[in-house]
């Protein structure tokens, strides 16, 4: 090691600053909120520049660990209980999360400067930002559970004030209020499996580090033998889990606030709802492998959870008419591959890991790309959203159409993107599990595959009657190009969107470097934490990891490929030639394109069904219930409270004499109530 | 040669009283008073925070052993002169023109010189001398506004009562010492062990039941509390801060060392006293502050309520199937809740005087304290009121404030003793006294504004900011610093 870290440039160890990657954008928060308004452009240099020096102190971890080899880190101190800790950790998985949160964050805060020019509460838009890009970093680099989830629902906190930043807008409020309740169903019961981890451990005898993941980790043998109700505890705290990520990561069915959250601005979407936040939820399994590994079916339900949601949101993309919200359901969409290749780990181990943190690296380029470049096209052409009224832009701004171009090719995984590299391998490591797995591992494998003609199909839709034909409404014949701040960005992410494949040597060397995670030994101030044997783990939850080296066969390999050509030709057919007319099928009394429409009425079942008539008619019963039973306790308690007051207030009288009495009765009860107590002189 | 720089904290504030006192009778110009006493109060702050874990006992002459230097004691010392320094800010603004402002730095000087001395003492003789320093202190501090007739009433009270305390306190001690010989707790708590029929004789009872009231008086546990409200309201605000935030907490410290150290033989006994008390002190105090109209007789019963709150530590410590862990959870719980509230409380009266301060500035009212005057505060003083919700969000126990940790703490021993019952008691009394908390912040948050703002006077601002920013930053502490003390000092007093 020594002989390495001679041979590389000395660069200083900054790992013992790693908190203040969360730090600093906390502080841009304050400074923006407080006197942003009066500094340069009204608002921005704060948060820009604190989250610049986030990205210099995550990058220097990076080169520490990845070239230094300095080893995995943490550190943590006793909060305001023992064994409930806060801490920070460092090893390839939150650094490849750190190192992606920061770029993308910088340089969607680059775009936004130039983005957000007009607005007059520009100072808050990025105080917001910066608090949310420092939370985010607080929920990448927390060691234990507590503080993970602090962070998970401060960035949810910053993800409702931001969808509703243009809250004079009513759908803009409406929607921040439906990501906030949508994503508190899952955190509640996420809270719950917290509390549950915590019991089983203390259940253990641990009294330090208590939810700490790498304390958890070692000992995970001992917790596989609790149960809860006849199951599995870690089973059952898993599912919890998973329940958080479904909000948070918008998983079938709690996906329903992501295409709402579009009435954001585009930069908070591209932020917030696409490259980074919705990532936590993904982050959160990754980090939590091991005990999803040592819990009986826990992946399988992952798997396919995440399969499905690729499947469906994929659908629910075909029909959608307005920009953002395609962009929107294909992240749902990615995010199901993401979470179902972490499922898939129940075959392939950490590798799974490496895998689906590799896929968020790419797609988090991408989508932040195809936000961005779709902001320029609302910037440009007066926010019209609907690609009806589109069509024809790619003369007028042509930065803005390549750039899109570039975002779309990665999404469909066109050959050498970064797309390609990193999603066909989740389809070939699916099959694999398939094939080890059993019957239900196909269906995952199928859905993934299928995903895969939908995703091509309306991603060039949406390209196409934006960009190419004949403008089709007043504003998209003169739309203006964006300015430098913008172009800039676009130009930066292009560049990532389509050669971080090939800089990574097809992502070889990204998935080497991830699959350290976990089986290596993490430092601390105190000691160390051995690496785990996945192998063991995962028979304690009755997986059998593969060892190294299965192939699919080829056919498996190309699949991906020929369907990908195969989307992108039904929509060049369709909607570049128009050759097809699909008008006769898109039509309101098609039955099919009906249920797309309305989005398989999972908006109606949860808003018209469940809140309006189930739970409204819970609360009628509960109203009665309340008003006559239990407000009718609360009053006399209420009552028998006040008149104890008003009696003994007449014992404070202010008379001096009255209160030395109290005292010598004081005295005299307490002597005749001790002697009662022990029995008697 | 004894090494006495362990006491030079408590030698530095008696010279500054001196300093001040004599000064003050020769020159004019007596603002700079409040800087001596300033600068005398952060040096021994300086000097307990640096030695925080220092031992030290003085077993020859002069003291004989009466006197002792421990973490336990220099967590009360630290609460005494942070409490101190508060204060001391506060009245360069209060008294600043007041020609008699050098009575007013000396006693309360004296008054932390006299709780120092019970926090350090190990013998009952010390420890009545310094509780009765700074009685008399305060007695004469209570009514320092001496043309206000209540200031005159509040002080009168509070030394009629508190003389009445003190000879039971005497009584009681006079007791402990004819049936164990010795005044010192030490020697006390092995008098039991030497002759194990004493702890059953009615007479150590009867002694037992005279300092509980002693203290209790101090300490203002229901039914010896009746004098803190109408001193509190009629006392000045500043010296309402001494009361209830140091010199209540004198009380606490003479009472752990007492019961817990000295009268340990005895804890069946005292383990029911104190049930009753601490149930009764934490009721009764949130009840009857929720019916309060003056902020100040609301904060008034508050304190009384986290009285009852401290109190569970006695509970706790003797109930006899406690493990050895929850005992000194619970000392460490009492230690920093006491150390929270002192911060808490003695910033929400000065906030008060300097709200009252500012509303005597423009409205023409009867009384500045009463709880109408607060109505769109938020929009009159906004600084002022949002350092004052934050005060009271930490007297209520809401994160992110060390007023949350510190409950929290506490509330777990009972959970971990296996007093699942006082625990519930505990927390439906902290619910309770949320309503009357949140009742000041909607006040000034959404009431209406009864006229234009104030200029903020930046002296107070300045005190209440700096005790804000101690809540949270005691709350986000890495390593818990007051934690650590706490848990270092319960055990130079359990011993376990």
């Amino acid at each position: 090691m020594s002989d390495v870290a001679t041979a590389t440039t000395a660069l200083m160890d900054f790992r013992p600053y790693a908190h203040w990657i969360m730090l600093l954008p906390m502080i841009g928060f304050l400074l923006e909120l407080l006197i942003g308004k009066y500094t340069w452009r009204k608002g921005g240099m704060f948060a820009t520049l604190s989250i610049l020096g986030s990205v210099i102190i995550s990058y220097g971890c990076l080169y520490n660990v990845y070239v230094q080899h300095l080893g995995f880190w943490e550190y943590s101190w006793d909060w305001f209980y023992p064994g409930i800790v806060a801490g920070f950790t460092i090893d390839p998985l939150s650094l490849a999360m750190l190192c992606m949160v920061s770029f993308i964050s910088f340089f969607i805060h680059f775009y936004a400067i130039g983005y957000m020019s007009h607005d007059c509460a520009k100072n808050v838009y990025f105080a917001e930002t910066a608090l949310f890009t420092g939370s985010m970093f607080g929920l990448v680099l927390s060691n234990n559970l507590l503080q993970l989830f602090i962070f998970w629902e401060m960035v949810g906190v910053c993800s409702y004030l931001l969808i509703g930043f243009w809250w004079h807008k009513p759908e803009a409020a409406a929607a921040g209020k439906k990501a906030w309740m949508s994503c508190a169903v899952g955190d509640c019961l996420f809270l719950l499996g917290i509390a549950m981890m915590y019991t089983i451990m203390v259940k253990q005898g641990i009294t330090s580090e208590i939810i700490s993941f790498n304390n958890i980790f070692q000992n995970l043998e001992h917790l596989s033998h609790e149960t809860i109700f006849g199951m599995s505890a870690l089973t059952i705290i898993c599912i919890l889990f998973m329940c958080g990520v479904l909000g948070k990561s918008a998983g079938f069915p709690l996906h329903v606030w992501i295409p709402d959250a579009m009435e954001g601005p585009t930069t908070v979407s591209a932020l917030i709802h696409a490259a980074t936040m919705v990532t936590a939820g993904v982050y959160l399994i990754a980090r939590a492998f091991p005990i999803f590994l040592a819990a009986p079916n826990a992946l399988m339900i992952v798997a396919f959870m995440g399969a499905f949601t690729a499947l469906y949101a994929s659908t629910l993309g075909l029909v959608v008419n307005d920009l953002k919200r395609i962009f929107a359901y294909s992240t749902i969409s990615q995010l199901g591959y993401m979470i179902a290749i972490l499922g898939c780990g129940a075959v392939l181990g950490v590798a799974a890991v490496a895998y689906a943190l590799f896929h968020l690296v790419a797609h988090a380029f991408f989508k932040a790309l195809l936000f961005l470049s779709s902001g320029s096209v609302l910037h440009g052409i007066g926010n019209v959203r609907d690609i009806k009224e589109m069509g024809g832009l790619l003369k007028g701004m042509p930065w803005t159409g390549y750039a899109m171009l570039a975002g779309a090719l990665a999404l469909i995984a066109f050959p050498f993107t970064a797309g390609y590299y990193s999603k066909d391998r989740i389809i070939e490591d699916a099959y694999i599990y398939a094939t080890h797995g059993g019957d239900l591992g196909y269906l995952v494998w199928v859905f993934l595959v299928l995903g895969v003609i939908l995703t091509a199909t309306y991603t060039f839709r949406a390209w196409y009657l934006a960009m190419t034909g004949e403008p089709r409404s007043y504003p998209a014949i003169r739309p203006h190009e964006c300015g430098f701040w913008m172009k800039t960005t676009l130009v930066v992410l292009s560049v990532f969107a389509l050669g971080l494949g090939i800089m990574t040597g097809g992502g070889a060397k990204f998935w080497h470097f991830l699959e350290e995670t976990f089986v290596h030994e993490t430092h601390t101030a105190t000691g160390v934490y051995p690496g785990l044997d996945l192998h063991e783990i995962g028979l304690l939850g009755g997986n059998s990891l593969m060892a190294h080296g299965a192939h699919p066969p080829q056919w498996v390999i190309y699949l991906p490929l020929l369907l990908m050509i195969a989307g992108l030709a039904i929509a060049t057919t369709v909607y570049y030639k128009n050759r097809i007319d699909v008008s006769k099928y898109v039509k309101k009394d098609n039955p099919l394109y009906q249920i797309l429409w309305n989005k398989y009425y999972l908006d109606y079942l949860f808003k018209d069904i469940i809140a309006e008539k189930i739970i409204m008619t819970v609360f009628t019963f509960w109203d009665v219930l309340d008003r006559y039973v239990i407000d009718g306790v609360v009053n006399l308690l209420s009552w028998i409270t006040i008149q104890s007051g008003q009696v003994s207030r007449k014992l404070q009288t202010g008379v001096v004499q009255n209160y030395a009495t109290a005292v010598i009765f004081g005295v005299s009860m307490l002597m005749i109530l001790v002697i009662m107590f022990r029995g008697g002189l | 040669m004894v090494d006495y720089t362990a006491l030079l904290p408590a030698g530095i504030v008696i010279v500054t009283a001196m300093i001040v006192l004599l000064t003050g009778l020769f020159i004019e110009q007596k603002k700079i008073l409040g800087y001596i006493t300033l600068v005398g109060l952060l040096t021994s702050l300086g000097l307990v925070l640096k030695d925080w874990n220092l031992t030290a006992t003085f077993d020859s002459a002069p003291f004989y052993g009466a006197i002792v230097v421990d973490p336990f004691a220099q967590i009360f010392n630290a609460m005494f002169l942070i409490v101190g320094v508060l204060v001391a800010i506060a009245a360069l603004k209060a008294y600043g023109d007041n020609p008699r402002q050098d009575e007013f730095y000396s006693m309360m000087l004296l008054a932390t010189v006299g709780m120092m001395v019970v926090a350090m003492s190990k013998d009952l003789l010390a420890l009545f001398i310094g509780f009765e320093l700074a009685s008399i202190a305060t007695y004469a501090m209570a009514g320092f506004d001496k043309r206000d007739p209540k200031s005159i009433e509040a002080a009168l009270k509070y030394f009629l009562i508190g003389g009445l305390s003190s000879s039971l306190m005497v009584f009681g001690i006079s007791y402990i010492y004819g049936l164990t010989g010795s005044t010192n707790i030490d020697a006390i708590a092995l008098a039991f062990g030497a002759n194990p029929g004493l702890a059953t004789t009615p007479a150590i009872l009867l002694a037992m039941v005279m300092l509980i009231a002693g203290f209790g008086f101090k300490m203002a546990f229901v039914p010896f509390h009746m004098w803190a409200p109408d001193t509190y309201e009629g006392a000045p605000s500043i010296v309402s801060a001494l009361l209830a935030a140091g010199s209540k907490k004198m009380g606490f410290a003479a009472a752990f060392r007492i019961f817990i150290v000295g009268l340990v033989a005895m804890k069946v006994d005292w383990y029911i006293a104190f049930m009753i008390l601490a149930v009764l002190t934490m009721t009764v105090g949130n009840i009857l502050a929720v019916m309060q109209t003056s902020i100040k007789r609301m904060l008034a019963y508050s304190s009384i309520a986290h009285a009852g709150y401290i109190a569970v530590v006695f509970v706790v410590v003797a109930y006899w199937n406690a493990p050895d862990s929850a005992v000194n959870l619970a000392v460490t719980g009492g230690l920093m809740h006491a150390f929270s509230h002192a911060i808490g409380k003695a910033a929400a009266f000065i906030a008060v005087a300097a709200i009252a301060y500012m509303i005597l500035s423009k409205d023409k009212v009867d009384d500045p304290n009463h709880v109408s005057n607060y109505d769109g505060l938020a929009k009159r003083a906004p600084m002022t009121a949002f350092l004052f919700a934050l005060l009271l969000c930490s007297l209520a126990g809401i994160p992110p404030l060390f007023g949350f940790t510190s409950k929290f703490v506490l509330f777990l021993s009972t959970i971990e003793a296996g007093l699942l019952g006082l625990a519930i008691i505990c927390v439906l009394n902290s619910a309770l006294s949320v309503y009357y908390y949140a009742k000041v912040v909607m006040r000034m948050y959404w009431g209406e504004p009864k006229g234009e703002a104030f200029v903020e006077p930046s002296t107070y601002v300045f005190v209440l900011a700096i005790a804000v920013i101690a809540l949270i930053a005691l709350f986000f502490a890495p390593g818990d610093l007051v934690y650590q003390w706490a848990e270092t000092a319960a055990h130079a007093v359990t011993g376990v």
